[in-house]
């Protein structure tokens, strides 16, 4: 028996978003970014955002009128079973190879960081088993999840940014732009596709209390994530500085190795990698969840949840294949994004024009 | 079921069930004697009573009625009656009623009545005056606190609906009976309040309970065991409480208290999980006060289920982390032991069980020696053994004593047990599993529910709410009553 049916609402999506997004601030994106621009890093994701803002808010815009439908409805409603297909399995690659590439990275990093003798292999099965277990219950569990320990997360945020805040210096952050107005800009927008959950999650527009909360949820967590990601890097950029802030790989454990708390406790960086974790599970439950459901959605699987198991093992596979870290990221991750970039701009587009058309039909 | 297992209802119940009164005392005598195995039966009596106008003939089980009543209103008005007149006129008792069939007499017989047959007549009274032994109105005994009352229920339904009625003085509360199907038949009682319960929530209790066809339920805490959704889950779906003052608090938000006679208990459905953690004593206290305890409480729950799991991961794979004095203090003090730091953890952990499952059913003149053994073998000579370093000892007594701060003796078990699951995962890959397991934890607390009830609200999902989580609000500006329940009356104020 179920008393309330879909419970969700905003602080549940808020948080999942918060997962998903904001933890964006503590992988290894900042590096990627860091390799071009510089100690302008905190000024790449505002110049992905905005570049992205109009598209997202064409698709919302697009969801709020076809009030019935979520994503893969919303194509297949406006361009047909045939393109839709093609072009929700698109997007599902995008998503799936963005997944496997951040997903290797973060199991590279504990391994790296935490468990330098065992193989990544062991640490990659044990962090999958995990994920897919909790994906398991489904989306309401995941939700619940996310907020029940939304406050380990955030209390860890905050106290990295305090302790980081005592070690930074602010003229770092000077030049303003870092590797050049022009190269800033250029990463920016070609890499804006790092940020491409937001418009995966629109999968779940319909299972939430009533949808206007997952417009209050969606712009709510959004923006949070926006504040999270811009002044977590405009702190590594006044922690690390212009010139060696891109020689380093994990900005996030590097920027909580450098700090001390008082004479006693002179290594916390492990104290901070409680909330890190957390959140890494949580992010991969939820993209891995996402995941399996655009592709049941896409090819009509009422219990997607049985594909849990083959997506996440064939992410594993693939994600294995690059022979290194430096590999995955710098090469195959960078080149991905570059590719996925103009996708996710323009198919909001597409669905506006496809539904202006259907419009003028009528 | 196969049909070939079909059930086979023994031939004297299905007789019972049928046999009407008859119009001969000497037929309707030797049917119950038969049936009661009058002369074997030690307390049954079957008493015949020869008035100046007619014969009456009594029954009756001596040990649970009030032989004084018996006398007075039963026994005496029959025989000194001078006059042909109607039973329900001759004796005086408010509780006498009719009964045509054997099936209601053996219910009465049963419930403590007296059951008088009149020759010539086809019908036959019943008289309730039972006089069931029972405990007194105690202290509470598992569920203590400083302020607040101190009554607490007793083995006796009419007794402890009596207690609820003084709670709660409203022709709202209403005391259903529902009876399960076993064997004797047992009643239960639903008490809630009409205004305020949600009709879906007591319909799915009533249904799970007449779903109920195992034999011997006699009391609630096996009751408990048929009505949960998840028998073998860790985590209880029903608050047990002995507490009247705490059951009244649940029942004026719209919960359900069910009780049974021969339980000195109520349970509360359906439940989330902060209830296991909330003392009644936190309303009583003020605001701060209060708050204040439940702080000490909450960081005692998370003691008592990381504390052991965390030192096992943080010296096996993190010593990193530890600052360089206290790694080598804590070295030092393992310098002569041989055991692996998990075995040592689990060696004491599972030797403070044993203190605690020994103390429980040890005879009270032998407590005191379980306290000196404990102490000195554990703490002392184990530690002189080189057998555990002294800082374990203090991690474990520490998580140990921090488990007996928990509010609700149910919530314990799940704390004990959880705090093995951690140390095992802690011991295998360091904090990543030990971080997956609580995930997991979590992630399976917040998946259950309750009745319907999510097991985690109002935290996630949320809803209107007294926001009675990990802390309370001021009395004053806790608006609305626990919206997880969807109760009928959503306005508190």
């Amino acid at each position: 028996m179920e008393l309330n049916k879909k419970p969700l609402r905003i602080r549940e999506l808020t948080a999942m978003i918060f997962m998903i997004i904001g933890l964006k601030g503590g992988d290894t994106t900042p590096a990627l970014f860091a390799d071009h621009a510089q100690n302008a890093i905190w000024i790449v994701p505002i110049i992905s955002f905005l570049f992205l803002l109009g598209p997202f808010l064409i698709l919302m815009h697009l969801l709020k009128k076809y009030k019935n439908y979520n994503l893969i409805e919303l194509i297949f409603h406006l361009i047909g079973k045939k393109a839709g297909t093609l072009l929700a399995l698109l997007l599902f690659t995008c998503g799936f190879i963005a997944m496997f590439t951040d997903m290797r990275n973060v199991m590279e990093e504990i391994n790296y960081l935490y468990f330098p003798n065992s193989p990544t292999l062991v640490i990659y099965v044990i962090f999958l088993t995990i994920c897919i277990l909790v994906a398991n219950k489904g989306l309401e569990t995941i939700g619940s999840l996310a907020w029940a320990l939304l406050p380990v997360i955030i209390v860890t945020i905050i106290a990295v940014i305090f302790v980081d805040l005592k070690e930074a210096v602010l003229v770092r952050i000077f030049p303003l732009f870092g590797g050049g107005v022009g190269t800033v800009l250029f990463e920016g927008i070609s890499k804006s596709a790092a940020f491409l959950e937001i418009f995966l999650i629109t999968i779940a527009y319909q299972s939430f209390h009533q949808t206007k909360y997952f417009h209050s949820g969606i712009y709510l967590g959004g923006s949070l994530s926006f504040m999270l990601i811009v002044s977590f890097y405009a702190v590594y950029a006044m922690l690390f500085d212009y010139n060696s802030i891109n020689n380093i790989a994990f900005l996030y454990q590097e920027a909580t190795e450098i700090v001390a708390l008082g004479h006693f406790f002179t290594n916390i960086s492990t104290l901070f990698m409680v909330g890190w974790m957390f959140s890494n599970f949580l992010r991969f439950i939820i993209f891995l969840y996402l995941i399996c459901w655009i592709f049941g959605a896409i090819f009509e699987i009422k219990r997607f949840e049985g594909l849990l198991l083959p997506i996440g093992f064939i992410a594993m596979i693939l994600s294995l294949i690059p022979p290194s870290f430096v590999v995955n990221e710098m090469f195959f991750r960078e080149r991905s994004l570059q590719i996925m970039t103009p996708i996710f701009f323009l198919f909001p587009f597409l669905l506006w024009v496809a539904s202006y058309w259907k419009d003028r039909k009528k | 079921m196969f049909p070939w297992q079909k059930k086979k209802k023994t031939e004297a119940v299905a007789k019972q069930k049928n046999t009407k009164i008859s119009r001969s005392l000497k037929e309707n005598v030797a049917y119950l004697e038969e049936q009661y195995l009058y002369g074997t039966n030690f307390d049954f009596n079957s008493k015949e009573l020869r008035g100046s106008t007619g014969r009456y003939h009594l029954f009756y089980y001596s040990t649970i009625i009030d032989t004084k009543q018996l006398n007075e209103h039963i026994v005496t008005p029959l025989l000194e009656t001078k006059r042909d007149i109607p039973v329900p006129r001759i004796v005086t008792l408010s509780s006498l009623s009719s009964v045509k069939n054997m099936d209601e007499v053996e219910k009465g017989l049963s419930a403590g009545c007296v059951i008088i047959f009149k020759e010539g007549m086809s019908e036959a009274f019943e008289a309730k005056i039972d006089d069931f032994k029972h405990r007194a109105v105690e202290k509470p005994e598992n569920e203590k606190t400083v302020k607040g009352p101190k009554e607490s229920f007793t083995e006796s339904l009419p007794v402890n609906i009596s207690i609820f009625r003084k709670q709660i003085p409203s022709k709202d509360l209403i005391v259903e009976n529902i009876s399960i199907d076993s064997r004797p038949t047992m009643p239960v009682s639903l008490v809630y309040a009409r205004d305020l319960v949600n009709e879906e929530i007591l319909e799915n209790i009533k249904k799970r309970i007449k779903k109920i066809t195992a034999s011997n339920i006699r009391n609630i805490e096996i009751l408990e065991q048929f009505l949960e959704e998840r028998p073998a889950s860790l985590f209880p779906t029903m608050l047990y409480t002995e507490r009247p003052d705490n059951a009244g608090n649940y029942i004026m938000e719209g919960y359900v208290a069910i009780i049974m006679e021969n339980s000195s208990s109520c349970l509360i459905a359906p439940i989330t999980i902060w209830s296991f953690f909330h003392s009644p004593e936190d309303r009583y206290l003020r605001w701060a006060f209060g708050n204040f305890s439940r702080l000490v409480r909450a960081i005692a729950y998370f003691i008592t289920l990381f504390v052991s799991a965390t030192y096992v991961a943080i010296t096996n794979y993190h010593s990193q982390l530890i600052p360089i004095d206290l790694l080598l203090a804590i070295a030092s003090s393992r310098e002569r032991v041989p055991l692996p730091i998990v075995f040592e953890i689990l060696l004491m952990e599972v030797a403070f069980e044993l203190i605690r499952e020994a103390g429980i059913r040890i005879p009270s003149p032998l407590g005191p020696t379980i306290g000196i053994v404990g102490a000195l073998i554990l703490g002392q000579a184990a530690v002189e053994a080189n057998i555990v370093s002294p800082i374990v000892v203090i991690i474990v007594a520490l998580s140990g004593l921090s488990s007996f701060a928990a509010a609700n003796y149910s919530i314990n078990h799940t704390l004990r047990i959880s705090r093995f699951l951690f140390i095992f995962a802690a011991s295998m890959y360091g904090l990543l599993s030990l971080l997956g397991a609580i995930l997991l934890w979590v992630a399976y607390v917040v998946s259950i529910n309750s009745f319907g009830v999510s097991y985690f609200s109002p935290a996630t999902p949320s809803n209107r709410s007294p926001r009675d989580t990990f802390f309370r609000m001021i009395l004053k500006k806790e608006k609305w009553r626990p919206g997880f329940l969807n109760p009928k009356d959503w306005d508190k104020q």
